[in-house]
């Protein structure tokens, strides 16, 4: 069976400026993937070459193994859903769905039908007759994916569809969009700025980055075993150790000599060492762990289910969480530790 | 006063007190309108008033006026043939001028918000540059432009596109290019702010939903600027109505508008109460055509509330 999505290879620039530089990407039917990616990494301009609202400068990107990159976006059976919902505002709730199945030549009658399946599926029944205007933020974003849902496309297209709404109603449209996948099985290329919606939704990640795909995997795996150092920093939060070694000893940048004694320490030279606080052990915790650092407290942080330690030793600068009552003061000495496995190097 | 009335209760004290505060609040607005009020009163509606009173008087023995009642005034618009023809002609050239203002209008307009940024800049300079100039200079323009030794004939015999010079002066034709190049920049103007207050991605949207741009601009661009173009073609529209000079000085000598014969009935024949009755027939059409916009507005425009 043919792919969902191929892109192979694509590329597209304004003038200098390179917004996509050769991205190859298979999606499988029923996926859920994510571009994931800090702003300017290319991750929208990708979305939009799939929908068809910018043409490639160069490669191949084929929908149900047909070759679209031709096709202007109203020959393409992809459905978009904007971040600002792009509802038309003369049109009432009813009209802005039956729109695309009415471009479709459908018959009414089926027209009518659709309309009320995909307001049902998004739970907008009886909203019908209202204009965009009447609607609040997450209903808009709702009526948004009815109408593109209603089309039953090949593949659709979430262009930070969350990004516009407030907390709590972003987790729960997430966890409705999370829903409808698992029960309609439909294949989308979701785009977000959001770590935890990329993470909580997806089937598979793309990390992008200065145009390009940093790693494509499931989440689980991109969390603990990152392909290279920017994918590492840019999922999760993380501390960086900026070390020299020299014969197993480890300085800081400045050459001074540091507390830290390493399990299996890196060949002599320049590394940097990136922990997660949040596997970082601090305190009588820290006895018996494979690798150490003593430290003294710089400042804490108070941060709801945890606190924040800040510790500094020698040029090196890193924070460890740890739940309960605050137990060490500004100043206190500390030793730190962590398994070898939780510890990722890097050369500088 | 009876002593039950010196201890009313603290509440029945403070709607007392709030009494002659709402009867302020109320005239707040009232009062905020009024300077604008009086001058829409003394400068406009006196002046029609007094019009309305003079074209019912009477016209004999080439006096200006004499004052009196007849309607002699009305039944001449309808019965001789140079004033209803003459009303018939302003309408049809302001409908043909309105038309062309908001069909070019829109087109630039459209360019401007879909182009570049650049062109923003560049189209609203060239649409400044009209508002700029008196109606006199830019008449005297279309003197340099139109005759057989103009720049129109010249240009295109230069470039071979004709065998002989020709001459569009004092034709229909150039009095409907001036009048749409006097109102052309209201029309791109007030198109260009309906405009901007589209999300361009509902374009985007339409095509995605498998909407061709010709589909598109009937289904989404027409009825979202509807009422920015009935506003355009009600302003080209009623300029073009009550504008004396453009027609006059580059129109035919038979192209007789309603502001001519004004002039003419005025100034040549002495005869103020046929061109008050004129004037009139100007405001009566001019104040129809806005209570028409008004009401094609409140139906286009429901989905905003």
């Amino acid at each position: 069976m043919a792919l969902a999505l191929e892109l192979d290879q694509v590329s597209r620039s304004y003038g200098a400026v390179v917004a996509v530089d050769s991205v190859s990407l298979d999606v499988e039917g029923g996926e859920f993937v994510t571009l994931l990616g800090p702003s300017g990494s290319g991750k929208t301009t990708t979305l939009r070459l799939i929908g068809g609202f910018e043409r490639p400068n160069g490669g191949a990107i084929s929908i149900a193994g047909r070759r679209v990159d031709h096709l202007p976006p109203y020959k393409r059976n992809t459905a978009t859903i904007f971040q600002s919902g792009a509802l038309f505002p003369h049109k009432t709730v009813a009209e802005n769905i039956a729109y695309g199945l009415r471009m479709h030549a459908m018959n009414p009658s089926l027209i009518r039908e659709r309309v009320g399946e995909a307001l049902g599926i998004v739970q907008m029944g009886g909203f019908e007759e209202r204009y965009p205007s009447q609607l609040s933020g997450g209903q808009k974003q709702r009526v948004a994916l009815a109408r593109s849902l209603a089309l039953r496309p090949s593949l659709l297209l979430f262009d930070e569809p969350l990004s516009a709404l407030d907390l709590s109603l972003r987790l729960q449209l997430r966890a409705d969009i999370k829903r409808l996948h698992d029960e309609l099985q439909f294949t989308a290329i979701y785009v977000t700025h959001d770590q935890s919606e990329a993470m909580a939704m997806s089937s598979r990640v793309a990390i992008m980055n200065c145009g390009r795909i940093e790693q494509v995997a499931p989440p689980q795996q991109i969390y603990n075993e990152p392909a290279n150092e920017f994918v590492y920093s840019f999922i999760g939060e993380s501390c960086c150790l900026p070390v020299r070694i020299d014969d197993g000893a480890a300085r800081d940048q400045q050459g001074r000599p540091v507390d830290i004694r390493l399990a299996e320490p890196p060949s002599s030279g320049a590394w940097r060492l990136y922990l997660r606080p949040s596997r970082i052990r601090i305190g009588n915790e820290a006895h018996g762990c494979a690798n150490t650092a003593r430290g003294r407290v710089r400042f804490t942080e108070f941060l709801g289910d945890f606190n924040r330690y800040h510790l500094v030793a020698g040029g090196l600068e890193f924070f460890c969480d740890r739940a309960g009552e605050r137990q060490y003061q500004i100043g206190e000495e500390v030793e730190a530790g962590w398994d070898t496995g939780d510890m990722k190097v890097f050369a500088a | 006063m009876s002593g039950a009335q010196q201890v009313t209760s603290a509440g029945h004290r403070d709607a007392m007190l709030a009494r002659p505060a709402m009867k302020f609040e109320r005239l707040v607005p009232w009062a905020l309108v009024a300077p604008a009020l009086v001058i829409a009163l003394v400068f406009f509606g006196l002046p029609i008033l007094n019009t309305l009173r003079m074209s019912f008087n009477l016209h004999v023995d080439q006096r200006v006026y004499v004052p009196g009642f007849t309607l002699d005034q009305y039944w001449m618009l309808v019965k001789n043939p140079i004033f209803s023809g003459s009303i018939l002609t302003t309408v049809k050239l302001s409908l043909i001028c309105a038309f062309s203002a908001v069909t070019i209008g829109y087109g630039f307009a459209l360019l401007v918000w879909i182009g570049p940024p650049l062109w923003r800049v560049g189209f609203i300079g060239l649409a400044l540059c009209p508002l700029l100039i008196s109606e006199i200079s830019i008449i005297f323009g279309w003197w340099m432009f139109f005759p057989k030794t103009g720049l129109l004939s010249h240009t295109l015999l230069s470039a071979g596109l004709i065998e002989d010079r020709f001459s569009l002066m004092y034709t229909e034709f150039a009095a409907l290019v001036g009048l749409t190049y006097l109102t052309l920049p209201f029309s791109f103007f007030i198109i260009l702010s309906i405009l901007d207050g589209i999300d361009k991605r509902l374009l985007e949207a339409s095509s995605d939903l498998g909407a061709g741009p010709l589909t598109t601009f009937r289904e989404v661009m027409l009825p979202l600027t509807w009422p920015g173009m009935l506003v355009a073609f009600a302003h080209a529209f009623i300029w073009a109505m009550g504008t004396y000079a453009t027609p006059s000085a580059l129109g035919p000598d038979t192209l007789w508008t309603i502001g001519f014969l004004v002039q003419e009935q005025m100034l040549g024949r002495h005869n103020w109460p046929m061109a008050s009755a004129l004037a009139i027939v100007l405001v009566v059409g001019v104040a129809s055509i806005m209570l028409l916009m008004r009401r094609l507005m409140a139906r286009g425009g429901r989905f905003h509330d």
